[in-house]
């Protein structure tokens, strides 16, 4: 009987084309603000590494000026990134910041380019499940002797080697020759929760490098630096001494046994470097998992949810709407009713038939709902375009899709329960006289 | 077949009763024709409402089939409507989107039938009516007279075991309402139970047994056919 209803659906539509067209309009315009900021929201709010989002900790640690009220930093300063590193607290830990330089293609067609690196240590890779095209990352050994490897991104890959197998081959980087050890495949977590200091929805790296390598070659850092304390002296040893925070550091900690151990170990750490006249601020140190670190550094703006709040006034509006015209469409067949009734339908088959009928006005709602929203976001994108550096996430995908649809077509079936009960309730002898 | 005993309906609204049948009693043999006559207002189609099971009464008792139907649910009764009755219309009742062959299905559909066997069954009935050519035709392709023979083809698809008739002829020509009546009487000779609402004394005379009624009661209950339009011409 589904196809039958189905079919009897799209004929009901040729027979009232302009009242069942403003249904599908009212349900598609509804779902598609509503899908766009949902969208925006998914994408922006989600979760970016959901398997084990719990595990992986930001670390922050108060070294902030006492005379102010301000939050504690973001980041870590250089000591204390190295202090925990070297106490190998965690099950895996990485530092890492962004660096620039300038590559050296092989090809002598192409000319030098600079391009946006990334410092982390070995755990890196494997802390956040970086998938890989080829080759792997470094281990440990390549940090603490500073071997010169690297690992490529894939769009770095595919401008030096035409997205080549390049393990083995060498990269001139700042004119120092670089061991190709991995490749990534595409890789972009949104939100970049590794570090959200430096643009959430920036796209990833280029290309990584042991972390030691930013000191010992002094290359060029990029990214937030706060100091709010003179550097006192010049060079990169008294940088590298102040209390200038531009570090990222997460640790993972695969047990609640652990993440308390780790913390009471910060806790220790800062009780004695308060010893030695630091960390002049109340005891503040904090792990923040990735769901957590995002809500407090207030990734999903407040804007987002405001919007939110308007799309569902747009879609409940809408839905109304449509109720107003179910009601319309339904009641005006009340003779086919009575006739189908005489005829062996029940009331109970009456009221599948409507909600399939509803059901296909809503998925034709949803189509449309899709279909707008795809130009709806391609206006987000303009708009956002200057806020946020890379905007190719902002897009419908699978999980999207299936939502809208999923929703268009719930919605519009519950926004026509009440046309379906009145048409189903009919007294059907009162219609087949009169018709 | 039919058997109902001091059947009374009474319609209510806030200021007005209205008593559209009061102790109607009416027995129906099974092949009988029969004819129901009277003025309108009477209270003919809502016995044909209550008799296919359309509308409740509000006292008495009706048996159909020997099956007391007072306490049916609503599955029950549609699903009696559809195996044992088979209605026909003043207006036809044809759904307009759909063509002959979809219209006939409809009671076959509500059955659970299987498609093979619905379409041996919707050609067979098409056929007897003379239309199985056209079957493909929409309602409105076709004159009054067709569409009639379309609405009986639906009702006779099923095998019902009586058909209700509601002013059969109503819309239709004399000619063509002498032709929609010999398929009746064809179909009456067949072994199915009629009963037909008419304003029609010519058409009533056809029948075997005519119930006139007036004012939701019998008014003769033996009135012979024969006397029909002596009835008819004495104004109301």
């Amino acid at each position: 009987m589904l196809f039958y209803y189905l079919r009897l659906s799209a004929l009901s539509y040729r027979r009232n084309p302009v009242l069942s067209t403003l249904m599908v309009l009212a349900v598609g315009i509804g779902i598609s603000a509503y899908m766009i900021v949902y969208t925006l929201n998914y994408t922006m709010g989600g979760d970016p590494i959901p398997h084990k989002s719990d595990q992986l900790f930001h670390v922050q640690l108060d070294s902030g000026n006492p005379n102010t009220d301000t939050d504690a930093p973001d980041q870590l300063t250089y000591l204390d990134a190295m202090a925990l590193l070297r106490a190998d607290r965690g099950y895996r830990e990485t530092a890492s910041s962004k660096f620039s330089s300038i590559v050296e293609p092989q090809n002598p067609e192409l000319r030098p380019f600079t391009f946006i690196g990334r410092g982390v240590y070995a755990d890196f890779f494997s802390m956040f499940d970086v998938p890989f095209q080829y080759g792997r990352g470094w281990d440990e050994s390549a940090d603490a002797d500073l071997q010169q490897v690297v690992v490529l991104s894939r769009v770095l890959n595919e401008r030096l080697f035409g997205g080549a197998n390049s393990v083995g081959e060498n990269v001139s980087i700042a004119g120092d020759s670089w061991r190709v050890i991995g490749v990534l495949q595409e890789w972009n977590p949104v939100p970049k929760f590794y570090d959200v200091n430096n643009g959430p929805f920036d796209n990833g790296e280029e290309l990584y490098i042991p972390w030691p390598h930013l000191v010992a070659r002094e290359l060029p850092r990029s990214g937030n630096t706060n100091c709010w304390k003179s550097i006192g002296g010049t060079g990169i040893e008294a940088f590298l001494n102040s209390e200038c925070v531009w570090l990222q550091y997460w640790v993972e900690l695969p047990d609640r046994d652990s993440q308390i151990e780790y913390l009471q170990f910060l806790d220790n750490y800062v009780a004695e470097q308060k010893t030695f006249g630091r960390f002049e601020r109340p005891m503040n140190n904090a792990l923040y998992d990735v769901n957590e670190w995002l809500v407090k550094e207030e990734v999903v703006p407040d804007e987002t949810r405001i919007l939110s709040m308007l799309a569902i006034m747009l879609l409940a509006v809408c839905l109304l709407n449509t109720i107003g015209l179910l009601l319309a469409k339904f009641l005006g067949k009340s003779a086919e009713l009575g006739v189908r009734q005489a005829l062996g339908a029940h009331k109970g088959s009456l009221f599948v038939q409507h909600v399939i009928e509803a059901g296909f006005i809503g998925l034709l709602g949803g189509l449309l709902g899709l279909l707008l929203a795809s130009y709806g976001l391609e206006g987000v994108k303009l708009l956002l375009g200057n806020q946020l550096m890379i905007t190719d996430w902002i897009q419908l995908n699978v999980p999207v899709v299936i939502t809208t649809m999923v929703l268009a077509v719930v919605a519009t079936i519950i926004a026509g329960l009440y046309p379906i009960w009145r048409a189903c309730t009919i007294n059907p002898a009162l219609h087949l006289k009169a018709q | 077949m039919l058997d109902m005993q001091n059947v009374s309906k009474v319609f209510r609204t806030e200021l007005v009763e209205t008593h559209a049948l009061r102790d109607f009693s009416l027995k129906v043999d099974e092949g009988e024709f029969v004819t129901i006559t009277g003025p309108s207002g009477c209270g003919k189609t809502t016995f044909l409402n209550i008799a296919g099971l359309l509308e409740n009464y509000s006292s008495g008792a009706y048996r159909l089939d020997a099956k007391d139907v007072s306490d049916l649910s609503d599955f029950q009764r549609a699903r009696l409507r559809n195996e044992k009755i088979g209605f026909i219309f003043q207006s036809f009742n044809l759904m307009p989107d759909l063509n002959l062959f979809d219209n006939v299905d409809v009671p076959l559909r509500y059955r659970g039938m299987k498609s093979a066997e619905r379409r041996k069954r919707i050609d067979a009935a098409l056929d007897a009516v003379g239309l199985l050519s056209r079957k493909k035709h929409l309602p409105a392709q076709l004159s009054g007279g067709q569409q009639q023979r379309v609405a009986i083809a639906r009702a006779l698809v099923g095998e019902p075991r009586f058909l209700l008739a509601d002013e059969p002829t109503g819309n239709l020509d004399s000619n063509t309402a002498m032709g929609v009546m010999e398929l009746l009487q064809e179909i009456n000779g067949q072994g199915t139970t009629i009963i037909m609402v008419t304003h029609d004394p010519e058409l009533a005379q056809a029948s075997e047994r005519n119930i006139h009624i007036l004012d939701g009661r019998i008014s003769d209950p033996e009135t012979p056919v024969t006397q029909l339009q002596t009835k008819a011409a004495i104004p109301a």
